[in-house]
């Protein structure tokens, strides 16, 4: 695919930050789950945050992907944290009688890595610790 | 603005887009029109009708048509001005045509469209026509052709355009001067933008003055073209484009709240992924309604295999295929009215609508 990047995913830390740029179809939406999901097993991450702030809508197909997400990355070892919903689609959720399941929530990415470093607990040097495992 | 979040980022955008070309369109104007009354009303009205075209137009060429709208918009005004001049001293009110004059345009309006009817291929003048005139719908059509309603519809979207297009020439008798005309008039004429870029048709409206006259006509069609949009449906990307359209034809008519725009968005997101799952192709039309209230309604239709059982589809929790549990029952509860027909083997339609707040 060329033109303009549709999403991005870069690593912080033991953090993997994923950006949506732009309004995505389903399959671009399923691309980005499957993505996310390999860089999560690759990089280690230990948390994900994900910036929904330039999505359109989160209709039934958008949030069950990013649920979906959020339970792989939990069996991976990781904890999600949705951010950037806007007023107007957190508004639109509600109404359509849709929830964030166990999904993590934070207004906005500072709010997002806080909420991590809380959850994942002090950043430890994960890779050596393993390394002393072995 | 601010608190208006993503959803007023469009609108928002474009308007800031038209914004910026207010100096250079004071200047066009400016260096025309030596009253500055009548030359500030003249730049008013490029930038109002800039302004509504906008969602017609690739960003790239906002610019050109700023500048032969200026020039349009200028000339225009010194015609009227001349006809006001020569006709003042007469006590009759011209302006009101009379009887005669009006057959006459009729019949010249007739023969105009008669010639541009001729201009199409056979294929799109007989679907026009079976459409338009005998009023088939486009399933019907789409049995006979051996096609599907959504390619049906796109291929009635592109026919309107050419004939919009030959319409034009043949009612002004003008033959265009390049043979790039004809694909620049239908490019603004469709809305296409990507075509439009592919054409460089903010380039062609500089250098050709009779797609800079035609230019206008076309990007500002008949009001009841303005209120509606058909948007077909074949794939994953249009239910994107179909839920972008509804939010911009809404939000034109400035009743809606940003929440609105999305409630209606995220309702026409789930009928559409339903068409596309379902029946694989289908089409999708806003519509703006000004009875019994004003509002808009979205009307989502398909040729698929149809719903056997509608109310047990409407049930929350209800999918036959993952993912689309709250499809149906959600759209439900985002807008104000929804019905839905369904008839097993011929296909589905799904119409709903939300109406504007009172205030
Ligand atoms: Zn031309």
């Amino acid at each position: 695919m060329t033109g303009p990047r549709l999403v991005s995913i870069l690593r912080q830390g033991p953090y993997l930050i994923a950006s949506i740029h732009t309004a995505l179809d389903d399959s671009q939406m399923t691309a980005f789950q499957h993505d996310l999901v390999d860089r999560i097993g690759r990089d280690r991450a230990r948390g994900v945050v994900i910036d929904v702030a330039a999505l359109d809508v989160l209709d039934s197909f958008a949030t069950r992907t990013l649920r979906t997400i959020g339970e792989v990355a939990r069996l991976r070892g990781a904890v999600t944290v949705v951010v950037g919903i806007q007023p107007e689609v957190a508004f639109t959720m509600v109404a359509l009688g849709m929830d964030t399941g166990s999904l993590h929530t934070a207004l906005d990415l500072e709010e997002g890595l806080a909420l991590l470093d809380r959850a994942v607990g002090p950043r430890r040097p994960v890779t050596a610790l393993r390394g002393g495992a072995a | 603005m601010e608190a208006t979040g993503c959803v007023g980022r469009s609108a928002a955008g474009a308007s800031d887009a038209v914004a910026a070309l207010i100096p250079m369109v004071r200047r066009i104007v400016g260096a025309r029109v030596a009253d500055v009354t009548t030359a500030e009303d003249l730049v008013q009205e490029t930038l109002a009708r800039v302004l509504a075209a906008s969602g017609r137009v690739e960003p790239g060429m906002l610019e050109p048509y700023a500048i032969a709208t200026a020039r349009n918009v200028v000339a225009t005004a010194w015609r009227e001005e001349d006809r006001q001049r020569r006709n003042r001293h007469r006590v009759v009110d011209l302006t009101a045509p009379d009887l005669p004059e009006g057959g006459l345009l009729a019949e010249e309006e007739r023969s105009a469209v008669a010639a541009a009817l001729a201009r199409l291929s056979e294929r799109d003048r007989e679907a026009l026509v079976a459409h338009e005139v005998s009023g088939r719908d486009t399933r019907s059509l789409a049995t006979d052709l051996g096609s599907t309603a959504g390619a049906v519809a796109a291929q009635l979207h592109r026919a309107r355009a050419r004939l919009r297009v030959e319409y034009l020439l043949a009612r002004d008798r003008t033959e265009p001067p390049t043979d790039r005309c004809r694909p620049v008039l239908f490019a603004l004429s469709s809305g296409d933008r990507r075509r439009q870029r592919e054409v460089d048709a903010g380039r062609h409206l500089l250098e050709c003055d009779v797609c800079a006259a035609l230019s206008q006509p076309l990007l500002e069609r008949a009001p009841q073209r303005d209120d509606e949009v058909r948007i077909p449906i074949d794939g994953d990307a249009d239910v994107v484009a179909a839920r972008q359209a509804a939010r911009e034809l809404a939000g034109r008519l400035g009743c809606f709240s940003p929440t609105d725009l999305t409630l209606i968005a995220t309702a026409v997101s789930e009928v559409t992924r339903n068409i596309v799952k379902f029946a694989g192709s289908g089409e999708v039309v806003v519509e703006v309604l000004e009875q019994p209230r004003r509002g808009v309604q979205v009307t989502a239709r398909d040729a698929g295999p149809g719903i056997p059982d509608v109310e047990r589809a409407l049930q929350d929790g209800y999918s036959t295929y993952a993912g689309l549990g709250l499809g149906l029952p959600g759209a439900r509860r985002l807008m104000d009215e929804f019905a839905i027909a369904s008839e097993v083997g011929r296909g589905t339609t799904v119409t709903m609508t939300r109406w504007c707040a009172d205030r």
